[in-house]
């Protein structure tokens, strides 16, 4: 075994996430490269270099949200909700229905136009970390009242 | 502390109020105004002697203006402070009901606040230096479920304090029904009545006040002797470093003759700041731990586990049965000769930062560690315990970190150890401060490993078990990757058979 892989229903984060990411991505290095362009036709050519950067740097960190999103999925079993994330630094986490306090949807103004929604398990704990991204708006709902209704029946004082 | 409540004829009883009523009117003044005050005071008079006797240019703006509206603004001023307090603690008022209590405070912003009785996890009755000179208390009582859901009520009389708690923690038990609770109070042959300025001199010095509802009573089961917590003070960290430092000067001194003196007094003369910042933040130390430490008595109750302690600061906590949601055992390498170890705990609604509040044991032989441990955990029943507690890296069957961690743990990597024991995880951790965490299985939030690139490369990865915010952090860092998977799968089913159970 190198990593965790259990026999789950494994959901993955929608890749509608790579758009919304890229777009608020793109406008800010586009403006970075654009503000560099300007400036090497006002002051020296030099400046073209720094659009050059801001365009590398775009790219590669295009390439890190794609694996990120790619990597980004979630599992309900019975008991418990498995969250993983990330590539290079790789977390997986258990929350058990049970311990959930509250789950909170929220979805952006750009999220709302691609149809996504996020979802926030709450623990008594600050150290669980388990935020669902890049949920299709459609199920999210159907999901928080299906975890909600599985942590009432299953719901554990402290 | 707790006679049974046999109101003499003299003794007034206090009693929770049912009705919304106000902290007492001394409150607004008793915080740090006071001490603000004097310093004020304190530097008028230094300046108006000068300032009266004339001659000094620097108050000649003042001596333009026309006294009388000196006199006025000064008026105005303590006019708008006393007037402030006033609102303030006219808006500041509590009250119990059947199966919560209720707290509105604020001027400006109103804020209300409502604590489930039965979500209730500690209450404690502090006494701050000032305040215990007028015989006035101050009431947290900490409530599960987050920021801001605190109660704290500042100040009270003692014996009203002390009244809340008891009537407060025998409904959260369920002890007593509410109406028998609420029939005991109005039955209290002799209420006290409203608190009243006049308290002030009538209340100084009570010491054990008649409440309508008896605290339950206590059983003392471990103390700290002040010698033993002055000797701890004395093996800390800070005092060892006080003491290299000294030492260095003084072979410097022997060595390099005058030269260092003159150093020394041209290091002072530049940095003296700093110097003001350092040694303040040692005193602190000392005096945090000294003040916290002082006569610390566990004890337990039918209420809960009862701490109490306070040099100046005096602590009555109470943390309700079962609330401790994980404890950390530390032994710094100075109290290992000694065999001391403190213990600090989570409490949900304690904050992370709280030391004082946090602290289960702040210096104990390894057998006081045991008796606290049994308390706070009763499930926890290792037959090897003590060897648990003592132990290190991979000692008593730990699973410790494996070889190939030194590179990313040079330090700790031969202290690491985790182990799943019966009703709880152990994880070892230190180099010369050595941790002992212990998370009960039925106290696990939620479980995650993590695994970055470079643990990756060496097949390592982290556990972490998720407590409520505190000082204990339950993370078991580069275990096998394998391992830490594996126990990733098992403490999220232990978790979940040992919450089934123990909520049937």
């Amino acid at each position: 075994m190198t990593w965790y892989e259990p026999d789950a229903d494994w959901t993955y984060a929608d890749r509608k996430l790579i758009t919304t990411r890229c777009i608020v991505l793109w406008l800010f290095m586009g403006f970075i490269a654009i503000d560099f362009l300007v400036f090497s036709l006002v002051f020296s050519p030099g400046w073209a270099w720094g659009a050059v950067a801001a365009l590398v740097l775009g790219a590669w960190y295009t390439w890190v949200v794609v694996r990120g999103v790619t990597a980004h999925a979630w599992a309900e079993r019975e008991d418990d909700l498995i969250v993983k994330r990330g590539r290079l630094f790789r977390t997986v986490t258990v929350v058990p229905y049970g311990r959930m306090q509250f789950v909170e949807v929220s979805a952006g103004p750009l999220a709302r136009a691609f149809k996504l929604a996020t979802i926030e398990l709450h623990t008594a704990s600050t150290g669980t970390d388990a935020t669902l991204c890049g949920v299709r708006a459609a199920d999210a709902e159907t999901l928080r009242d299906r975890m909600t209704a599985r942590g009432e029946a299953r719901l554990a004082g402290l | 502390m707790t006679p049974p409540a046999v109101p003499g004829p003299a003794r007034p009883v206090y009693s929770a109020p049912r009705e919304w009523t106000r902290v007492h009117p001394v409150s607004p003044y008793l915080g740090s105004g006071p001490i603000l005050g004097f310093i004020f005071l304190y530097a008028l008079t230094r300046v108006l002697p000068s300032w009266v006797a004339g001659g000094n240019s620097e108050y000649e703006a003042l001596n333009e203006l026309p006294f009388m509206w000196l006199s006025l603004g000064a008026v105005l001023v303590v006019a708008a402070v006393v007037g402030i307090g006033v609102l303030a603690w006219r808006r500041n008022a509590y009250r119990v009901g059947d199966d919560a209590m209720f707290h509105r405070k604020g001027i400006v912003f109103r804020q209300h606040t409502q604590a489930r009785l039965d979500r209730i996890e500690a209450v404690d009755v502090v006494q701050p230096l000032l305040a215990r000179l007028f015989g006035l208390a101050q009431l947290s009582i900490q409530v599960a479920g987050g920021r801001g859901s605190a109660i704290e009520l500042k100040f009270l009389r003692l014996g009203d304090a002390e009244a809340l708690r008891n009537e407060v923690l025998a409904l959260a038990a369920g002890a007593k029904l509410p109406d028998a609770v609420a029939e005991a109070a109005a039955q209290a042959p002799q209420s006290v009545g409203p608190a009243s300025l006049r308290d002030l001199t009538t209340h100084v010095g009570e010491t054990n006040p008649v409440t309508a509802v008896p605290a339950a009573p206590e059983h003392d089961v471990l103390a700290v002797p002040t010698n033993r917590l002055i000797a701890s003070i004395a093996l800390s960290l800070p005092t060892a470093v006080v003491a290299i430092a000294a030492v260095a000067l003084v072979v410097a001194a022997v060595i390099f003759g005058s030269v260092v003196g003159e150093a020394i007094v041209a290091f002072v003369g530049t940095s003296l700041f700093a110097m003001v910042g350092f040694v303040a933040a040692v005193l602190g130390f000392f005096w945090n731990q000294l003040n916290g430490g002082f006569r610390f008595t566990v004890a337990t109750s039918p209420d809960g586990l009862r701490l109490r302690h306070g040099l100046m600061e005096m602590r009555r906590q109470t943390v309700t049965p079962g609330r401790v949601q994980a404890v950390v055992v530390t032994q710094t390498v100075l109290w290992r000769r000694m065999g001391w170890y403190r213990i600090s705990m989570n409490v949900a609604g304690y904050g992370p930062t709280e030391q004082r509040v946090s602290t289960l044991l702040p210096v104990g032989t390894a057998d006081d560690v045991l008796l606290a441990l049994g308390l706070v955990l009763p499930d926890v029943t290792e037959d090897s315990l003590r060897e648990v507690v003592a132990g290190h890296g991979a000692d008593n069957g730990f699973t410790p970190s494996p070889r190939r961690a030194w590179l990313l743990d040079p330090l700790q990597w031969r202290g690491r150890g985790v182990r799943a024991g019966q009703h709880a995880l152990f994880i070892r951790s230190g180099w010369l401060t050595r941790r002992l965490v212990v998370v009960p299985h039925e106290r696990t939030h939620s479980v995650g490993v993590r695994q970055g690139p470079l643990q990756r490369l060496r097949h390592l990865a982290t556990l972490s078990v998720h407590s409520t915010p505190g000082p204990v952090r339950p993370i078991a860092e580069h275990l096998d990757a394998d391992t830490a998977l594996d126990l990733l799968d098992q403490q999220a089913e232990r978790a979940r058979h040992y919450r089934t159970v123990g909520h049937a």
